[in-house]
């Protein structure tokens, strides 16, 4: 399913919402919701058999240096 | 602070059980992420303001470009400093960390740099949820955004919302849109070189 999809959803709902004059909290279903999203994203992240040390530690270094890359550039042109 | 220590025991207990115990919970993982990525439009709906979103829209624009730039170069210094063939470093910092299209595809080229090119990004996801609250401290929030590249309009964009704000949501969903635009062009562009 396209993110989209949810998104424009919820959009809509909550446009209507307020146009209603509702204000529903969001913040506790939203944590809930994270927190159990980060946990299945755990679980698929242990399910990969990495093959050796080599692997994590090249895969951590280019994680490292492209967000550093990202944050570098973001820092000095903007 | 404390929701932190929460979403890294959610993260930790879920990579030990995936780990040892491998079961299959299907789709749970995708279906979590539309109710969030629904519960966050109903958030952005609730508090919709036009003249917010202009004055977001000009921002937007420009940081994925940043982005991208900024992944090429920490993954062409990720390659010289370990010595691997240039593009590979280009093709794996071009993912932005959408690991489930970097894999595949530079895996149709090597298959050992399609593992780092999938753990790489899948490492910048799991290393954006985690660090993102704290690099706010010190880094303005909206700047901040890049650090999930193409992820911010989907899997970071909880952690983004809910410790940078509602108006940084807007940038981070923007950004991570116009991303997941470029990817798979500038990707396969990079594998050919």
């Amino acid at each position: 399913m396209n993110v989209f999809i949810p998104l424009i959803l919820g959009l809509l709902l909550g446009y209507l919402g307020k146009r209603a004059g509702k204000r529903p909290n969001l913040e506790t279903p939203t944590s809930i919701a994270l927190l159990a999203m980060i946990f299945f994203l755990g679980v698929r992240t242990g399910e990969v058999h990495v093959n050796g040390l080599w692997l994590l530690g090249v895969s951590a270094i280019f994680a490292i240096l492209t967000i550093a890359g990202s944050l570098l550039l973001a820092e000095v042109v903007r | 602070m404390r929701f932190l220590y929460l979403v890294l025991a959610s993260l930790t207990i879920g990579t030990l059980v995936g780990h040892f115990l491998s079961p299959d919970f299907g789709n749970a993982y995708e279906l979590m992420l539309y109710v969030l990525i629904f519960l966050i439009g109903a958030d952005l709906g609730l508090n919709f303001n036009a003249e917010e979103l202009r004055k977001v829209g000009r921002n937007a624009l420009v940081l994925p470009f940043l982005t991208l730039a900024g992944s090429l170069l920490g993954g062409l210094l990720a390659a010289l400093a370990l010595g691997i063939e240039p593009r590979w470093g280009l093709a794996i910092g071009a993912g932005c960390g959408w690991y489930s299209l970097t894999g595949p595809l530079i895996a149709q080229y090597s298959t050992v740099y399609g593992a780092v090119g999938f753990l790489g990004n899948l490492m910048r996801e799991i290393l954006t949820i985690l660090l993102y609250p704290i690099a706010i401290g010190r880094i303005d929030p909206e700047k901040a955004v890049v650090m999930g590249g193409a992820t911010t309009m989907d899997t970071t964009l909880p952690i983004i919302t809910k410790f940078g704000g509602r108006e940084v949501a807007l940038t981070a969903f923007v950004h991570g849109f116009v991303l997941t635009a470029l990817v798979p062009f500038v990707l396969p562009l990079i594998l050919t070189l």
